[in-house]
């Protein structure tokens, strides 16, 4: 006899923990349980799930985006600044984003696959250079707010589901469809399991690195957008939360550091399963000391739970 | 980046603290010149004064400069040292956040002979070496705004959390008639800021408030209303907010009005975006009221101002507290600054054309 968690957990481990999360946190708080409470996780998730759906992307290479942050950050800082609160601005602010995150995704690709820079390096640097242009461009002190119209992609609501969800789930299902059905897609997952075999198959090894930056970045941008928009003010230190954990979130969700093994969809369920991590730790009186450490434990152990389960399945 | 830039614009103030200032000037320039009784020793002690004649150089050793509150330090400073151009030159160095760095950057300013150091401390620990060092060469040292370890420091100025937190858990006891269930946000975990407030405001709930649940929110304003969304779903009765920074008090709120429930009492300090929230909000809201004790952001000046006296022979007391300003429902017209960005610390000398200026 089979039992169907059991048999989820074998196979989309990160789904049954999500599910196993929720009960946990269902009883020690029957109201999480409420419809409305789990379409505001939903809602909170799309930032973290944005950028980490761009992460999953470049982690798939092989690589890894510390730049998703001062991405965040000055997104959030330019399209306050563009916009002014006024609904006529919204779309010439999202165009700056969008121009900014090319550049920035661009030069991070360009960094990395022609420049031969570790990825580590090459994006810590971006994310400093970024957190100071946003710092000298203000000045430190921000000024302007999103636009009320643009607001409402992250508050709002589309036909009862928060808008910033159907951002969210919507892009990174495109984004899994081109990853598992496009050949641009099987070359990112050629290039992250061995870069040069890729090669030698005729894989533009360095112009698919150089998309998979720039994908990471517009991605972030994404993200940025929907948190400035549930927030609506300019704020510098908005970005950070985000350089760790969307990485966490596509570990968590079984993508592997080393690149070309991983999904984007497991992704949505890493996302999902921070967020509530985080939900839970609010309402059961966890302090955050605590919540780094079962953070740091979970991202140990899913890590473990993936090689054994891998291991298993090879024999 | 962020460690230090939250934990270092706090600050914090005495009891009693008058709204002089905004009585006299109105409403346009709540705090045009810093007056006399803003400032007052904390103890009897005495630092000894020295004299230097001549053009003096002022070192400020800033620890993070990533904030609103701290530009608008700086540039408040800035002002002041440009007005006595003729008597001394203010030379910034930024320890971008970093503790090591700040150490260096004090080592630079002592090695550059300078005549005093002004310091905001990323650590009050990790400074003390650096700063004994200055002393031994004789440099007048004046940190403020985070206190600093021991006493190898010439003076000290800054305000008092506990004092600030007595306040605030006296006026949020007296919103809430004594009884009813509150939440609470702190700065970033395990600083000395929030945990000072915190001390102060704790005894002053009476013991029908009960804190449902104390959050780290790292005075951010999404990271409070997503935690304040959480909440919300979790206790269906939550009569009362106490926040040390208006943002989280801010972010809170709005996190109350996206999920349609009635607004409650807060606390907080003089973020512009908080009183805009409420002049906004308050015809709806019957139960919204907030109690503010301000962060003045002038407290440089009054460093600045220490440093020269200490080095004109005028001896100054060794410890200086701060007196904030105090705002709440009944008289935040006049701080409340409508066509300026939410980020503003209205506690502050600059004017609004100024500030303008500034946040352009």
């Amino acid at each position: 006899m089979k039992f169907p968690i059991l048999s989820l957990g074998r196979r989309y481990p990160i789904w049954a923990a999500v599910l196993l999360l929720y009960a946990v946190t269902a009883l020690v708080s029957p109201a999480m349980l409420s419809p409305g409470q789990i379409l505001n996780i939903v809602r909170v998730t799309a930032f973290l799930g944005m950028v980490a759906t761009g992460q999953t992307i470049v982690l798939l290479t092989g690589g890894i985006d510390l730049s998703v942050a001062g991405i965040v950050t000055l997104t959030n800082i330019l399209s306050t600044g563009m916009m002014l609160g006024a609904n006529e601005n919204i779309a010439v602010a999202v165009l700056a984003c969008v121009a900014a995150a090319t550049v920035v995704g661009l030069a991070n690709g360009v960094l990395v696959a022609y420049f031969r820079i570790a990825p580590i390096i090459a994006t810590l640097a971006m994310n400093s250079i970024l957190f100071g242009v946003a710092l000298v461009s203000t000045g430190g002190a921000p000024h302007g707010a999103a636009a009320p119209a643009f607001n409402t992609i992250a508050q709002g609501d589309i036909l009862g589901f928060p808008a910033s969800g159907v951002c969210w789930l919507g892009v990174s299902v495109a984004v899994a469809i081109v990853m598992k059905n496009t050949i641009f897609g099987r070359w990112i997952y050629a290039v992250g399991a061995n870069a040069r075999a890729a090669a030698l198959m005729g894989v533009p090894v360095r112009i698919v690195v150089v998309a998979a930056y720039a994908l990471s970045a517009l991605l972030a941008m994404c993200g940025g957008l929907l948190v400035t928009a549930y927030i609506g003010n300019p704020s510098l230190g908005i970005g950070n939360p985000f350089m760790m954990t969307s990485v966490v979130a596509v570990v968590v969700g079984g993508t592997a550091l080393s690149g070309g093994v991983g999904s984007v969809v497991t992704t949505i369920a890493g996302a999902l399963f921070i967020t509530e991590l985080n939900s839970f730790t609010n309402i059961a009186q966890v302090s955050t000391g605590a919540q780094f450490v079962i953070q740091g434990v979970l991202i140990a152990a899913s890590v473990v739970v993936y090689r054994l389960l891998g291991r298993q399945s090879r024999t | 980046m962020k460690t230090f830039e939250d934990s270092s614009r706090r600050q914090v103030l005495k009891l009693g603290a008058g709204l002089v200032g905004g009585l006299l000037l109105g409403s346009a320039a709540a705090r045009a010149e810093i007056g006399s009784d803003w400032v007052v020793p904390a103890t009897d002690e005495m630092a000894k004064a020295i004299n230097k004649p001549g053009k003096l150089r002022i070192g400020f050793s800033n620890g993070f400069s990533g904030n609103t509150w701290r530009t608008e330090c700086l540039e408040q400073m800035k002002i002041e040292a440009a007005a006595n151009a003729d008597r001394y030159q203010l030379i910034v160095v930024d320890g971008q956040g970093d503790i090591t760095k700040q150490v260096n950057d004090i080592d630079d300013l002592i090695a550059q002979k300078v005549d005093a150091i002004l310091v905001i401390a990323n650590s009050g620990t990790a400074v003390v070496p650096a700063l004994r060092k200055a002393e031994r060469a004789g440099i007048i040292t004046v940190p403020f705004n985070l206190p600093v370890d021991g006493d190898h420091w010439t003076a000290y100025l800054g305000t008092d959390p506990r004092q600030k937190g007595m306040i605030l858990g006296e006026k949020l006891n007296d919103m809430l008639g004594g009884k009813g269930k509150i939440v609470g946000f702190d700065g970033l975990p395990g600083n000395s800021y929030s945990a000072g407030v915190w001390e102060g405001a704790k005894p002053k709930l009476g013991p029908g408030i009960e804190m449902l649940a104390l959050k780290d929110a790292d005075w951010e304003e999404d990271k409070a209303k997503v935690i304040m969304a959480d909440l919300l779903a979790a206790y269906p009765q939550i009569d009362g907010i106490y926040s040390d920074g208006a943002q989280m008090a801010v972010g809170a709120l709005r996190a109350m009005k996206a999920a349609g429930r009635a607004m409650v009492p807060v606390t907080g300090d003089d973020y512009n975006g908080l009183l805009k929230f409420y002049h906004a909000e308050k015809a709806n809201n019957p139960n919204l009221k907030m109690s503010l004790v301000s962060e003045p952001s002038w407290e440089g000046i009054v460093a600045l101002r220490a440093a020269i006296k200490l080095l004109s022979g005028e001896n100054t007391p060794k410890r200086q507290t701060i007196k904030p300003t105090r705002i709440d429902g009944d008289n935040y017209l006049k701080y409340m600054k409508p066509d300026l960005p939410d980020g503003v610390f209205v506690d502050t000398t600059l004017t609004d054309e100024q500030l303008k200026k500034l946040f352009s």
